[in-house]
């Protein structure tokens, strides 16, 4: 024989009673869990057709029980539970993956909270026991109920409508329970063990349910404040206010507390409430009520729910039998005056404001008298933005309806359709809520989300043209004039350059065209701002609608701040600086160049690829702060890639550029940024200037051959590190470069090997975070640069070790020398700036893409081995 | 010790002067152990700093069980309140000033006054019905819980002033610690069974003195008046439960 299930006892009226049936129906809930979303909307279904089937017997059970409120008027509330809340989540996905995503791989799964703890209150406590059980069928959760004591029986019938209805569909049994006899005891008891609680009602309850350490969806008291303003529709308002304060006697949360009227139309609106019934109170009168409704600050049992006729009854005032509305003209909006408190029944304090400024003060101070985040309202022409924002912006209420019976408004889907209908009405943080907006479905289901890893979008950014080959300056320049028609072009070079006549040819290209030009030579080496905003004067004084940036990394980079400058006046450049972790998701946005002049960038040496690149540097002079800046709005529109510029390069210079285009190609080929797009160009960089950078050297301009290798190789090795970024080489070098002087080429060169040494750790203490990056494959990607370079060693540690001695021999061969102590660096002064040298270079910009990702103590040691050789 | 001198007679008690000082004699039908819990009570408070009399002993005399404290020379304030009307807002201040200084104490043996509370508004079956005794206790639940001497039967009648003008608090039975504003709502609850007037005018001082919000010790009033309609007083059965009945915002 199978052994019986045990029973979940009948009548809960004691904690043990309570305990067990909790327990039997958290095991109910599993099973539940576990339903479809066909066979949820099927229950939901039959539960929601059975409640309204019952909303006449409930509210009549509710009137009698309670003693309050108006049974045609609880049968709409009823009904409204049924119907609005079946319709608005009919459709909705509340079981398994309700939305998914598989190009960006996200997928969203519902899964039930478990065992629902409802708070139901006296007011409306048939309708409010439909929704909650309703919504919780909705979402598979088991809910228990814990009625008032004044309204248990209708609150237990309701809920029991709804589970049968609910059982007879297929529904576990016992998916909905109630506390039989409510006590204090039982409801915190029921709070303490359930997963959430869904508590309506007064502070008192509200507060207990936050404070049983269970998550919480409380909503506080109301103090609805109306505010018909001289342009309103004054018929509309005074009838709408009418219709919200008399359904159900006043009963609900959101219904209007206080009407404040401007004085225009005060006269008016009293006409028309006296027309419809209301009745004023007369100064004696207003004194008798005000001692009615409110003892000691709290509002009295008696009056709530009750007609306009039982309460002036009670306060001693005769009114006719039919009156709607109890109006008391008052002044104060202080707590201390009676009729400012929420009443709860069909009793209104009305205010005569001056100016709308004060309608609004005035019911600023209502709310804040006992309706913080919960509901106001206002009538006016909505053709009145500027105060309909006013009053917006004032009110600390988290619903703010407009031209609408607050009532009936607040609980949403009646009178505005995209506001959630509800009985459960969130105040958000002012009313020491978790929720701000009506309560629904989706507050009682888990969403877990499925992120599967994807990689980020890139892209590949280059200027529109790159001309290249011996002598092509002449026919770019020629685009300038006969395709773009360009009037006036503004030229940026160095002294040197312009002394030794590199500028004539542009000057005779334009002459020819028959562009006006001229030319700011000014930029030194490390380009100043002061120098940068010179020529920036010069350039508005000017007008170019073309800017020609003649030179190495200096000119360009000086340019293209003349340019920002030009363009952009208002710019900041501390701004402009900001680090960033990814371009694409920088919080500054640069503004838009190229609106003012076409960008052309034409270099002179085979280094810093600065024409095809987004970055330029600057310095103030005045406080030395250095302002690297890096934006795609940066890239020149134009670049001009002639090796006859560049023919009569000294030495010094072929070999610090050099040797820096090995070290962007190497940096880009291994950045935890490096695309299939970056890496070819990066690979033929590197092998390029393994060939051709000891001729170019060596020979100079009697090797025109490899002088134009050199000049493809920077320019190609520009566009892979202007999108695969650079690395750890870099932000060391960087340092290196400004605490001691040392060309910016031969820092690169100096740190290099055991850069690339450091990286190729198979086991780095922390690797790079992108998600391309999939694992430490620092040496791989170096040992497949050494291979296409010709470079091949046993396996890939070896090929590695070859590739450095490879760059070392190359130093060698250009006359860079070993270390840093070997370039001239003394002892004393490295140690001295090494600790601050440190963190600027792991705060360097370029560190973000490097594979390996540093600590300051690796970097540390890393400058020591550059400094003092292996 | 000789009981001649019977200065305040209720019907569970006489109050004798008598060489050692004051005896509360209680009815046999008074439980020992209130008596003895009133002298435990005093004796915390006294150890508290606050110039109270002291507690001398507790005896069996007939029959009946007896508390000897310390005798003060003076008059109760109630007595200078109603002699020297137009010294009232004078002895407000004081009052006020004494029930501050006593709520800056804190004794933390004393019994707790939330579950005084809870206790008195459970024994009101046959008074309050289950619904609003059900609201009075969610009330209850949800009001911060302090720990300040209270003294739980604060009104002028229980001030003694000496001939220098200091101050005595006398009748400890009632302390307990807890919400000092719940302490304040007795006394103006006590007040106002009196004198409404003086009652808001105590209300006034105190929230000023105290910079507490009014309706913060309003909102003990209907708990602190069922613990009020324990003591059975049926005069006051009416006005209490209108203080009562009342609804919570919703």
């Amino acid at each position: 024989m199978a052994t019986k299930k045990k029973e979940a006892p009948a009548i809960i009226d004691n904690v043990e009673a309570l305990i067990e049936k909790i327990k039997a129906m958290k095991e109910a809930q599993k099973v539940f869990a576990t339903f479809t979303q066909e066979q949820v909307d099927k229950i939901f279904f039959e539960a929601a057709m059975a409640a309204n089937k019952a909303r006449i017997p409930l509210a009549k059970m509710a009137v009698e029980e309670t003693g309050m409120g108006v049974v045609e008027d609880k049968i709409i509330k009823n009904h409204y539970a049924a119907e609005y809340i079946y319709n608005a989540y009919k459709n909705t996905k509340t079981c398994g993956v309700i939305e998914e995503d598989t190009a960006y791989g996200i997928k969203k799964i519902a899964e039930p909270i478990g065992l629902i703890a409802a708070v139901i209150p006296t007011t409306n406590p048939t309708s409010t026991a439909i929704f909650k059980t309703l919504i919780a069928l909705k979402t598979r959760n088991a809910i228990i109920i814990s009625p008032h004591p004044r309204a248990k029986a209708c609150t237990i019938a309701a809920a029991k409508v709804v589970l049968d209805a609910a059982v007879k569909a297929g529904a576990p049994e016992g998916i909905i329970g109630w506390i039989d006899v409510p006590s204090l005891e039982l409801t915190n008891e029921v709070m303490r063990d359930a997963d959430i609680i869904l508590a309506t009602g007064g502070p008192g309850m509200v507060k207990a349910a936050y404070s049983s350490g269970k998550p919480a969806l409380g909503v506080g008291a109301g103090n609805t404040p109306a505010i018909i303003d001289e342009t309103a529709d004054i018929k509309l308002a005074v009838n709408s206010i009418i219709h919200s304060k008399t359904f159900d006697n006043g009963m609900i949360c959101a219904s209007e507390q206080s009407v404040t009227v401007l004085e225009s139309v005060y006269e008016e609106v009293k006409k028309e409430f006296a027309y419809r019934g209301c009745y004023f109170l007369k100064k004696d009168e207003i004194e008798k009520v005000r001692k009615t409704i409110i003892i000691n600050g709290a509002l009295n049992a008696k009056i709530v729910g009750q007609s306009a006729y039982t309460i002036a009854k009670l306060a001693g005032v005769d009114v006719p039998e039919n009156t709607k509305i109890l109006i008391g003209e008052v002044e104060s909006v202080d707590i201390s005056e009676e009729f400012a408190h929420e009443k709860l029944s069909p009793v209104l304090a009305m205010y005569k404001a001056k100016t709308f400024d004060e309608a609004i003060a005035k019911a600023e101070q209502l709310v804040a008298d006992g309706g913080y985040g919960h509901t106001s309202s206002l009538y006016i022409n909505t053709a009145e933005k500027e105060k309909m924002a006013k009053h917006a912006a004032a009110m600390k209420t988290c619903r703010i309806l407009i031209n609408t019976p607050s009532s009936q408004g607040g609980i949403g889907d009646l009178y505005n359709f995209k506001l959630a209908p509800s009985l459960t009405l969130g105040c958000g943080s002012w009313g020491g809520n978790s929720v701000s907006e009506n309560v629904g479905v989706k507050h009682l289901i888990n969403i877990k989300t499925v992120a599967e890893r994807r990689e980020n979008m890139l892209w590949f950014r280059t200027p529109e043209k790159v001309y290249f080959k011996k002598g092509c300056m002449p026919v770019a320049l020629d685009e300038l004039g006969t395709e773009m028609h360009k009037k006036k072009a503004f030229i940026v070079t160095d002294t040197f350059l312009y002394k030794n006549g590199y500028v004539k040819p542009i000057e005779e290209k334009l002459d020819e065209m028959g562009i006006q030009h001229t030319c700011f030579y000014e930029v030194a080496p490390d380009p100043t701002l002061q120098c940068a905003l010179k020529g920036t004067d010069q350039m508005r004084a000017f007008e170019p609608d073309t800017i020609i940036a003649l030179g190495g990394g200096s000119a360009m980079d000086a340019a293209k701040i003349m340019w920002v400058m030009y363009e952009h006046p208002e710019a900041n450049f501390e701004d402009m600086a900001m680090d960033f972790m990814d371009i694409r998701k920088r919080v500054y946005k640069f503004p838009k160049m190229g609106e003012k002049a076409y960008f052309v960038a034409i270099p002179t040496s085979s280094g810093t690829g600065s024409e095809v690149t987004p970055f330029a540097i600057i310095t103030d002079a005045d406080t030395g702060v250095k302002w690297p800046l890096a934006d795609y709005e940066l890239l020149p529109n134009m670049a001009i890639v002639d090796v006859d510029n560049m023919m009569t390069q000294p030495k010094g210079l072929t070999s610090a550029s050099g040797i820096d285009v090995m070290t962007h190609a190497i940096e880009a080929y291994v950045s935890i940024m490096a695309t299939e797009y970056t890496d070819g160009l990066a690979l033929k960089a590197i092998k390029t200037v393994f060939d051709y950078l000891p001729a170019a050297y060596e020979k100079g301009a009697a090797d025109p051959i490899a002088r134009e290798k050199m000049a493809n190789a920077s320019c190609m090795a520009g566009m892979a590190f202007a999108n695969a970024f650079l690395g750890l080489n870099h932000s060391m070098a960087h340092k290196l470069g400004a605490f001691h002087h040392i060309p910016h080429g031969v820092a690169n060169a100096l740190l290099l090997t055991n850069v690339i040494r450091y990286n190729a750790a198979e086991v780095p203490v922390k690797m790079g975070t992108f998600s391309q990056y999939q694992y430490p494959h620092a040496q791989a990607r170096y040992a497949e640069a050494a291979r296409f370079a010709g470079i091949c060693g046993k396996d890939d540690a070896e090929t590695v070790e070859l590739f450095c001695e490879k760059l070392e021999e190359l130093k060698k061969a250009i006359g860079i020398p070993k270390t840093i102590k070997e370039w001239g660096i003394k002892e004393e002064d490295f140690l001295a700036t090494l600790d601050e040298m440190v963190e600027q270079a792991f705060n360097d910009q370029c560190t973000g893409a490097n594979p390996r990702y540093p600590l300051m103590s690796e970097i540390k040691e890393l400058y020591l081995k550059s400094y003092y050789g292996n | 010790m000789k009981l001649e001198n019977v200065i305040v007679e209720r019907p569970y008690k006489k109050v004798y002067r008598c060489d050692e000082g004051i005896a509360k004699v209680f009815e046999p039908s008074h439980p020992k152990e209130d008596v003895f819990n009133e002298a435990l009570n005093q004796a915390r408070v006294e150890a508290t700093g606050l110039n109270i009399p002291k507690v001398k002993s507790v005896n069996e005399i007939d029959g009946k069980w007896a508390l000897v404290i310390d005798y003060k020379e003076g008059k109760t304030l109630e007595e200078l309140m109603q002699e020297n009307p137009d010294k009232m807002d004078e002895y407000m201040e004081q009052f006020v000033d004494l029930q501050l200084e006593i709520h800056s104490k804190t004794a933390p043996l004393l019994g707790k006054l939330k579950d005084k509370l809870n206790r008195q508004i459970n024994s009101l079956k046959d008074v309050v019905d289950a619904t609003t005794r059900y609201e009075l206790l969610t009330r209850l639940d949800s009001m911060p819980k302090h720990h300040k001497v209270c003294h739980g039967d604060f009104n002028p009648s229980n001030v003694i002033v000496g001939e220098d003008g200091s101050l005595y608090v006398v009748d400890w039975a009632h302390a307990t610690q807890g919400n000092a504003s719940a302490d304040a709502a007795m006394t103006y609850l006590l007040f106002a069974l009196k004198d409404q007037k003086l009652a808001d005018k105590y209300m006034d001082l105190f929230c000023r003195k105290s910079d507490t919000a009014k309706q913060y010790v309003q909102q003990w009033l209907p708990i602190v008046a069922a613990a009020q309609l324990t003591k059975k007083h049926t005069m006051e059965q009416d006005f209490l439960m209108k203080w009562i009945d009342i609804f919570d915002y919703q």
